[in-house]
């Protein structure tokens, strides 16, 4: 059962000309943190490595890719967590950072601190040599399309975000048990300046705890936060609920509440995984036992050798 | 049902000479919280006046004596929760705001978000009319002498929390009579922080919750500890699993304190008007009042009581 690493590149509605790349960016992502596994690595290596993958992807809601606020710039969160100690480490309101992923893992390496977060977040930065990545780097044609129509008056935003929710985020258990998550995001298209999300938030954007299990959570990030959607799943697995039952009780209770959407992806410490979703689409994908596992429609599965790339 | 609402100052080791003025302090933040309730006001509108009398109190580490970052600036956390509909507005990192309290109920109620943050808060603060501060007036004599103080010695912050010479965080939470409640908290963070770190506060399930299914809580204490275990949502599952109030708030510091060496301190209260105010830290200060009594403390198992009147 172990190793095992599930990952995921939003839920949402997701257009058939982005469906392809998308779940072979997920596929692609999910191998690579495998093998990190394979070699003996941490789960949190794993999810961090499966994570970056997904930020460097122009496809995904994150890094290279990600939405535009209301003023047409990049604003990124990100969030690790750690199973075994539960250390955590998350920034909020980053810029012109290639991988804020990476920045979160070193606010819980290097600091005392749990959250960094806008001018603060660059200025720690700085002093780790991150590199600087000009804006346009992050931003794409089609970042920038969606932006230039969701400032038309007409537009509503968040029905349009509804459609496409894309931040990444992946579960690990490595060969000793220990668990952890990640999940990085540009956030909500159109978002005000300075609008923090679910992911950076610990209990809502992720959650890990060898005792029980670990989350990555996608979806409409202020409803997200209100159930505390990684949490949520987590106590009813500590009530004896399996990674499934409690993943579909979670989201359900977040649209029967509040009528909000999303989709995650739950590991328990043993390898039980899942990946589902309350949303008509979530690009997802596993491996374990050598085995590749993907889906993107309610009740798709498919399954192939890890070994076979095409 | 009678209305409850219930305070803190903060837990954390208070020497002496504040003990006074931060019993005093929480007595009247309960006491102006405690009057719109009495007004049928909402238990949102309590716990927004509560803390913002907190807030503007030099004694306690938020808004007006709020501690200093690393660079001898103020950044600011506050969450403010509506048990009824799980709306929840929070700023973190925000400058220059004297009640940073009303500008989470603002983003609460004005955006389509639950949480903003640095520049982005303070350009909506301006934006609905705030009117903003010198970072000088926020900050009190005795927060500037201990930032000298810390500079000299360049302390780091979790050395600190275990000296227990920190400052904390304020909050309040209250039912109102048709048994809706509320929960905010509002903080200067830890002393002599890094830019930009945001702390338990202003995360929500974390600094606090609030559900009328359940009840509502305002944490206080190491605030990465907090994070670790989600430390209001914890409560509040066990409360959704039977535990009376006072059961959930002591087993999940408990918990805390076992698990991450954190310690801290809750207040709670439930839909049906029970409540309590405990702490696994040296000290506490809290006030709370229901019907006519006001009840008071700041040592393990002190309970003072007066009338309200």
């Amino acid at each position: 059962m172990l190793p095992v690493v599930v990952v995921h590149g939003g839920a949402g509605h997701i257009p058939k000309e982005r469906a392809e790349n998308s779940t072979s960016g997920v596929c692609s992502a999910v191998r690579l943190g495998y093998l990190v596994l394979q070699e003996g690595g941490s789960s949190m290596d794993a999810v961090v490595e499966a994570v970056v993958q997904l930020e460097n992807s122009p496809y995904f809601n994150a890094g290279c890719g990600s939405v535009l606020n209301v003023k047409g710039e990049v604003e990124m969160d990100a969030i690790v967590m750690d199973g075994k100690t539960l250390d955590s480490g998350a920034v909020s309101a980053v810029r012109n950072i290639a991988n804020p992923i990476q920045l979160a893992r070193l606010v819980m390496d290097k600091t005392s601190h749990a959250c960094l977060t806008a001018e603060g977040a660059s200025k720690f930065a700085r002093s780790m040599g991150v590199p600087e990545v000009p804006q346009e780097s992050l931003i794409t044609e089609y970042s920038r399309m969606r932006w230039k129509k969701n400032l038309a008056p007409e537009a509503n935003p968040v029905e349009c975000q509804m459609g496409k929710m894309g931040t990444v985020g992946a579960v690990a258990v490595d060969k000793e048990g220990n668990v952890a998550c990640a999940t990085s995001t540009g956030g909500m298209l159109n978002k005000m300046e300075g609008r923090v999300g679910d992911t950076p938030c610990i209990g809502s954007g992720g959650y890990a705890d060898n005792l029980s299990g670990a989350v990555s959570t996608t979806g409409h990030g202020e409803t997200i936060m209100k159930v505390m959607l990684a949490r949520l799943i987590l106590f009813h697995m500590e009530q004896g609920q399996s990674a499934e039952a409690a993943s579909d009780l979670g989201l359900a209770y977040m649209k029967s509440r509040l009528g909000g959407l999303g989709g995650v992806v739950t590991v328990d410490p043993r390898g039980n995984w899942a990946a589902r979703f309350s949303s008509q689409q979530m690009s997802w994908a596993a491996a374990q036992n050598d085995t590749l596992h993907y889906g993107l429609y309610t009740g798709e599965h498919f399954r192939r050798s890890i070994r076979d790339t095409h | 049902m009678s209305a409850v609402l219930v305070v803190h100052g903060g837990a954390w080791a208070i020497p002496d000479e504040l003990a006074k003025a931060s019993v005093d302090g929480v007595k009247a933040a309960a006491r102006k919280g405690f009057v719109v309730l009495r007004d049928d006001g909402r238990a949102l509108e309590a716990v927004e006046a509560a803390v913002k009398a907190l807030e503007d109190n030099m004694v306690f580490n938020a808004g007006h004596g709020a501690t200093l970052n690393v660079d001898g600036e103020v950044e600011l956390d506050a969450i403010i929760m509506d048990g009824r509909t799980l709306n929840c507005g929070a700023v973190s990192s925000v400058k220059n705001i004297p009640n940073p309290v009303s500008l989470a109920r603002a983003v609460m109620e004005k955006t389509s978000h639950v949480m903003l943050t640095g520049r982005g808060a303070n350009l909506f603060a301006e934006s609905v009319g705030f009117s903003t501060v010198t970072t000088h007036a926020l900050v009190s004599e005795f927060e500037r002498k201990e930032w000298e103080c810390h500079k000299t010695y360049a302390a780091g912050v979790l050395e600190d929390f275990n000296t227990q010479w920190t400052h904390d965080t304020v909050g309040a939470v209250a039912v109102d009579s048709s048994g809706n409640v509320a929960c905010a908290t509002s903080t200067g963070g830890i002393r002599n922080k890094m830019v930009g770190r945001v702390g338990d506060s202003s995360i929500i399930g974390c600094g606090a919750y609030a559900d009328n299914l359940s009840g509502a809580v305002s944490c206080t204490g190491h605030g990465e500890s907090i994070l670790k275990v989600t430390l209001a949502k914890l409560i509040l599952s066990h409360v959704e699993q039977g535990k009376s109030v006072a059961d959930a708030s002591d087993l999940a510091l408990q918990y805390m304190g076992e698990r991450v060496q954190g310690a801290g301190g809750v207040i709670t209260v439930s839909p049906s008007g029970k409540w309590a105010a405990t702490f696994t830290t040296q000290r506490m200060a809290w006030a709370a009042a229901e019907n006519d009594v006001l009840w008071s403390g700041l040592d393990p198992n002190e309970r003072k009581k007066e009338n309200l009147n």
